[in-house]
Order: structure tokens, then C-alpha cells, then sequence
């Protein structure tokens, strides 16, 4: 099924909106590492600004956006994205980085799909991938360090 | 399939906008009606031309203190209209589907595209500078002053409600003219909410002004004798005979910017994967109704054998179909749609008809479009699907006339020479593209062809803010194009002074 920029864009706000509320989730639920959460959480807010705001400024009758996405199923990239109450930490943080892990393949897959775009578009997906990157990276150390 | 929130929520009573104030028309009201739903979303008068006299006077009374207002106070004007509409961009993009049907990507590249004009219309001070040169004779020094003209009108089509205003607007203020915009009455909410930000923006009164109608107001505005000049958007019957002719009698200077007929060429080494992408959008996009819109394929044989062309064809046909067959048809607000309703039912009568007289023509409907097929529960009466046409040929109706609907009449052509041939025997003269990987072709193609504007491996040739929007032949009228550089000159005139001191 073909989808259109539009579809893309709302997936990715609902996708950073959710990533966000998880991760206030998590520094609520666990206070000792409470900055670090509320930085993660903050970050999925900064990239749906810069994803959206990217699209806007960039949206053009050239961009042929109703037919740029072929071949891609959102539905395949759906990620449920919640922090159940009686898990451990180590649990929770495994999760998390299950989320971002799914996050990262649907940006590169976006990525590649919007290579025809006007760069901005792909590069904008590209600084949100990294940042899921490097998040990704630094749950896998707190996880392997954690004591909780 | 979800459905983005519709930001009228009640039915919006339409009003003038005259030297700052909201001003009742006194005129009947006519229904703005969402073409996918069908639901009655505002009420817009169709004004009297004492209102449209009112509005030229106080345009006029506005003109002159507005000119001698420095040009970077008058983009700071600009500055603050196009912070407003980037606050509101989501608003005005989801206004401009109700009113109109076009998707929301395509709605918010319109909004987009708008604002770029802005953008390009507050770089005033450097785009109004005129020039010098010293000792022309002894001592004797010449220079160019661009000077404004006083009020123009501007006349919007249905097609683009919130951009195309904005060809010209922008300009004509920044250039320290005052204008009248009459919005198309089938799609005006998106000049009224311009219109509020616009009075929010802080011009001074009289500078921008707003008078809805149809048909007697153009009359007005274009022998009225206090308008300096006319921009016009809309079809080539209106654009010649009635507003350039009457132009030419009152003494006018005009824009008017008219129907197409846009060929679009395959050539056999052409990415055809990127060319199909860039089809859809050029052909059914906007429900086909743009004047950039592809209105024939021509598939190019160039260097085939007859065997070699056939496979050619039918390989590229028959992705082309497939891809058009697929496409999802829709309310706009949907976001997984790709094309939305045609503005009204008597568009698609008219889209209707041409399909019937090309049938009786001798063409194949290969896709008709006229099984409609939606994604949601809406009411058919505005819908097309994508239609595809074969064994089209040039002086066949279809394949001579705008059908201003989401149809694509495919061509032969055994040769480039063939091709180009075909366009030039066409009276219009708007777009054309050529999909090649051949350099020498595309720039033979930019070379012979008469169009105004040319695409290489681009489905819709739309010129950015800082180009002119051009166009030959039937497409055009006038001297001068909207947009950029030309519309200042157009805005202004070229006074030269010759000095020498004693």
C-alpha cells in the first residue's frame, strides 16, 4: 500500500509523543534516575519538532508527497510503547531499548524511502535515528550497570 | 483511516475586508460547501459594486502615504504576516481541504508555497533598487528609479485559494502599491483568514483589502479607472476575451495567467520507476485541477524499432495503469489519501463529459474513473478516480482541450520531432516535460519547445517565488509574469532621470 508523506509524519509524531510519554513514565516510576529520563523524554519531544517543522518548511508540489513512500507498511512499524507497573528495572530498561531498537529500523527504512525527497526530509529522520542510537547505547550500559 | 480534526466547526459567515474594518456585504450570500462531505461551511457574499468602488477608494486614499512608507518598514509588514501564517500553517493547510478537497500534503505545499512568496516580497529594498551610471555625457549622469503605480486588483481562481493571491499580493504592497483581491466565491475562506492576519499584522488601513463576489465585481474592478493594473488566474475564454481585452480598452496593465494543455514526454531511456511517481502527482494530483497538471503522455519511440516500441509501451503502460489503478481516493483530511474530490459537482459533470466525448472519439478508456471507489463513507457526488486514455491523438477534443480532472490521454509519438510537433500545434503553451536520461534531448527539448515552463524529469514545473511563473501562447497574456523580480517591475514603473549640475 502506498503511503503519503502526511501518513509518515503523523506516525512519526504519534511515535516520539509515546517514546516521550514512556520515558516520563520511567522517571516517575524510577526517581533515582529521574534526570536521565526526563533528558530522554525531552529529546523525543525535540524530535518531533525538528521532524514536523522539517516537513512543513520543505512540503512542495516537487516533493511529489501523496506517492514517496512505496512499498513502506506502517502498520508492520507499530510499536506499543507502555511501562507496565509490578516489572523491574531491568526489565523496564529491556523494554526501552526493545522500542528504540523497532524505532531506529523504521527511521532507516523512512530514510531510504525519502531518499528522492529533498534532503532535509531524510536528513531530519537521520538525526532522530541517531539520537534513538545513542540512547539506545547508553540503556544498554545502565541496564548492564544498574543495581537496582 | 483517521480523519484530522476540521477546524470549522460552525458555518462561517463571510465578510469584506475594506480599510481594516469587517464590512457586511449588502449583496446576496451564496453556500461555500466542502466538496467531500458536502456540509455547507460558510456564506460568502457576492458583493455590489458600490462595495467595490468603496474598496478602491479607500485604497486609493491609502496609496500615498503608504509609498512614502520606507520600503523595510513595509517588509517589516511582510515580516510579521509570514510569522503569523507560520503560526497558523496547520489551520490554514486544513482550510484550504475543507474548502477546496485537495489532500493535506497538497494543501499544506500550498501553504508553503505562499508563504515563499512573502519570504521573497520582504527582500523589497534590494529587489526595488533601480540603477545609475555617471557621465553618460560630460558631467551628465543618468539613473532608474522604480516607482509605485497605486492600487491593483487581483483576481484568484478556485484552484489554489490561499497561494495564488499570494503570486502577486506580496509584491504589490511591498512595492508600495495598495490592492483589492476578489477570492474565487467557490473557495474565499482562505483569503478571509489571510485577511486576519493581515489586519493582525499591523498594515495600515486601506493597503490590503478583500471584496468577495463573482462576476460583476470583476467587471468593476476591471473598468474601474483608479486601478492601475489587473491580476488575473483562471481560464483562457475569461483571461483573453474579457480580462485582457477590457485591459487593453481601459488602459491597464495585466497578469493573466490561463488554461493549459501540458505535454509530457517519455523518452525509452528514461527512469521509469521515477517517472510514474512523478505522473501520478502531475496528473492526478489536485484532483487534476492545476494548471501545471500533465494533461497528455506522450510515449516518444525515439531510435525503436516498431517491435522495440511496442514492448516499450506496453511495459510502461501497463505500470502506469497498475500505479493509477492504486491510488487512494478520499477526503483530504484523511492522511492516508492521495487524491481528494473535485471542487464541485459541475467539475466533475464537465471532467464526466470530456470522458463521454472521448469515448465517441475513438479513444480507449483503458481505467475509468468513473467507478469510484473511496476509502471512508463519503458522498460520491464530487469524486473521480484517476482515469487513463489511449490511442489519444492531437486534434482529438481530449487530447487538444484542459480537462482540469484527473485523466491522462496517452499519445504516440514514433519520434522526438513527432512530439514536439504536437506541442506546438497545440494553442497552449503553459508546462512541458520531457522524462529522459539523455542530456542532447533535454536540451533540445528546452530549447524548441514553446512553453513558458519546461520540465527535465519534472512532473509539475512550478517556478519558486524568485522566478516568474511564465507561460506562452494561450496560457498567457501580458507582457510581465507574476512572481520574483518581474512582479516588481510590474508593480512599479521605470522612471529614468538625467541630471547635471552648473
Amino acid at each position: 500500500m502506498a503511503v503519503t508523506t502526511s501518513d509518515v509524519i503523523g506516525f512519526i509524531e504519534r511515535l516520539e509523543d509515546d517514546s516521550s510519554k514512556l520515558y516520563y513514565e520511567m522517571a516517575e516510576k524510577y526517581p533515582c534516575q529521574k534526570d536521565i529520563f526526563l533528558k530522554y523524554a525531552e529529546e523525543c519531544e525535540k524530535s518531533k519538532i525538528l521532524v514536523t517543522r522539517t516537513y512543513q518548511e520543505t512540503i512542495t508540489d516537487a516533493l511529489e508527497a501523496c506517492f514517496s513512500f512505496k512499498g513502506l507498511e506502517l502498520e508492520e512499524h507499530k510499536i506499543e510503547i507502555y511501562v507496565p507497573k509490578k516489572t523491574s528495572f531491568a526489565e523496564d530498561l529491556k523494554r526501552a531499548i526493545g522500542m528504540e531498537e523497532k524505532a531506529i529500523k523504521f527511521y532507516e527504512e523512512v530514510i531510504e524511502c525519502s531518499r528522492g525527497l529533498l534532503a532535509t526530509i531524510p536528513n531530519a529522520f537521520k538525526k532522530a535515528a541517531k539520537i534513538r542510537s545513542r540512547r539506545t547505547l547508553e540503556l544498554e550500559k545502565l541496564k548492564n550497570t544498574s543495581i537496582i | 483511516m483517521t480523519v484530522l480534526e476540521e477546524p470549522i466547526k460552525k458555518i462561517l459567515d463571510i465578510k469584506n475586508y475594506i480599510d481594516n474594518e469587517w464590512v457586511e456585504s449588502e449583496g446576496e450570500t451564496v453556500n461555500v460547501v466542502n466538496p467531500a462531505t458536502l456540509k455547507v461551511i460558510a456564506r460568502v457574499p457576492i458583493s455590489t459594486e458600490n462595495e467595490l468602488n468603496e474598496a478602491v477608494d479607500v485604497a486609493k486614499e491609502a496609496f500615498p502615504d503608504w509609498r512614502r512608507t520606507p520600503t523595510l518598514i513595509r517588509a517589516r509588514c511582510l515580516f510579521r504576516l509570514k510569522e503569523l501564517v507560520e503560526e497558523r500553517f496547520e489551520e490554514l493547510s486544513r482550510i484550504q481541504t475543507m474548502e477546496h478537497g485537495k489532500t493535506i500534503d497538497e494543501a499544506r505545499g500550498e501553504t508553503r508555497r505562499g508563504i515563499e512568496q512573502i519570504e521573497v516580497a520582504t527582500g523589497i529594498p534590494s529587489l526595488m533598487m533601480g540603477c545609475n551610471l555617471e557621465d553618460i555625457a560630460a558631467g551628465i549622469d543618468e539613473y532608474l528609479i522604480r516607482q509605485p503605480l497605486g492600487v491593483f486588483g487581483i483576481i484568484g481562481p478556485f484552484n489554489f485559494p490561499f497561494m495564488v493571491p499570494l503570486w502577486f499580493a506580496p509584491y504589490a504592497v511591498a512595492a508600495g502599491n495598495c490592492i483589492v483581491i476578489k477570492p474565487s466565491s467557490e473557495d474565499p475562506i482562505s483569503q478571509f483568514k489571510l485577511a486576519e492576519l493581515v489586519e493582525e499584522a499591523g498594515f495600515p488601513p486601506g493597503v490590503w483589502n478583500v471584496v468577495n463576489g463573482g462576476s460583476s465585481v470583476v467587471s468593476a474592478m476591471l473598468t474601474h479607472p483608479d486601478i492601475q493594473g489587473i491580476c488575473f488566474v483562471g481560464s483562457t475564454a475569461v483571461g483573453r476575451d474579457v480580462v485582457y481585452r477590457k485591459c487593453g480598452e481601459t488602459g491597464k496593465r495585466v497578469i493573466a495567467q490561463c488554461g493549459a494543455k501540458n505535454f509530457l514526454l517519455v523518452m525509452p531511456d528514461a527512469d521509469m520507476e521515477k517517472v510514474i511517481a512523478a505522473c501520478m502527482t502531475s496528473f492526478y494530483g489536485n484532483a487534476g485541477q492545476r494548471c501545471l497538471a500533465g494533461g497528455n503522455l506522450v510515449i516518444v519511440g525515439e531510435g525503436l524499432s516498431e517491435p522495440e516500441y511496442e514492448v516499450f509501451y506496453n511495459k510502461f503502460i501497463n505500470a502506469y495503469v497498475d500505479a493509477a489503478s492504486k491510488i487512494r481516493v478520499g477526503y483530504g483530511l484523511d492522511d492516508s489519501v492521495q487524491i481528494g474530490p473535485l471542487r464541485d459537482r459541475n467539475k466533475k459533470e464537465r471532467v464526466g463529459k470530456f470522458i463521454e466525448r472521448g469515448i465517441e472519439e475513438g479513444a480507449k478508456l483503458t481505467l475509468d474513473g468513473r467507478n469510484i471507489r473511496l476509502i471512508g463513507s463519503w458522498p460520491k457526488d464530487c469524486f473521480l478516480n484517476p482515469s487513463v486514455f489511449e490511442d489519444v491523438t492531437p486534434d482529438m477534443e481530449i487530447g487538444k482541450e484542459e480537462i482540469f480532472g484527473p485523466v491522462t490521454c496517452v499519445i504516440k509519438a514514433r519520434t522526438f520531432d513527432e512530439a514536439v510537433e504536437m506541442i506546438h500545434k497545440n494553442p497552449y503553451g503553459n508546462a512541458a516535460s520531457i522524462f529522459t536520461s539523455s542530456g542532447k534531448w533535454a536540451r533540445e527539448f528546452q530549447y524548441r519547445v514553446e512553453c513558458g515552463n519546461i520540465g527535465i524529469n519534472i512532473g509539475i514545473v512550478a517556478p519558486m517565488a524568485f522566478f516568474p511563473f511564465s507561460g506562452m501562447k494561450n496560457s498567457f497574456f501580458g507582457v510581465l509574469h507574476g512572481q520574483g523580480q518581474e512582479a516588481i517591475r510590474f508593480f512599479t514603473e521605470s522612471k529614468v532621470v538625467i541630471q547635471r549640475w552648473f
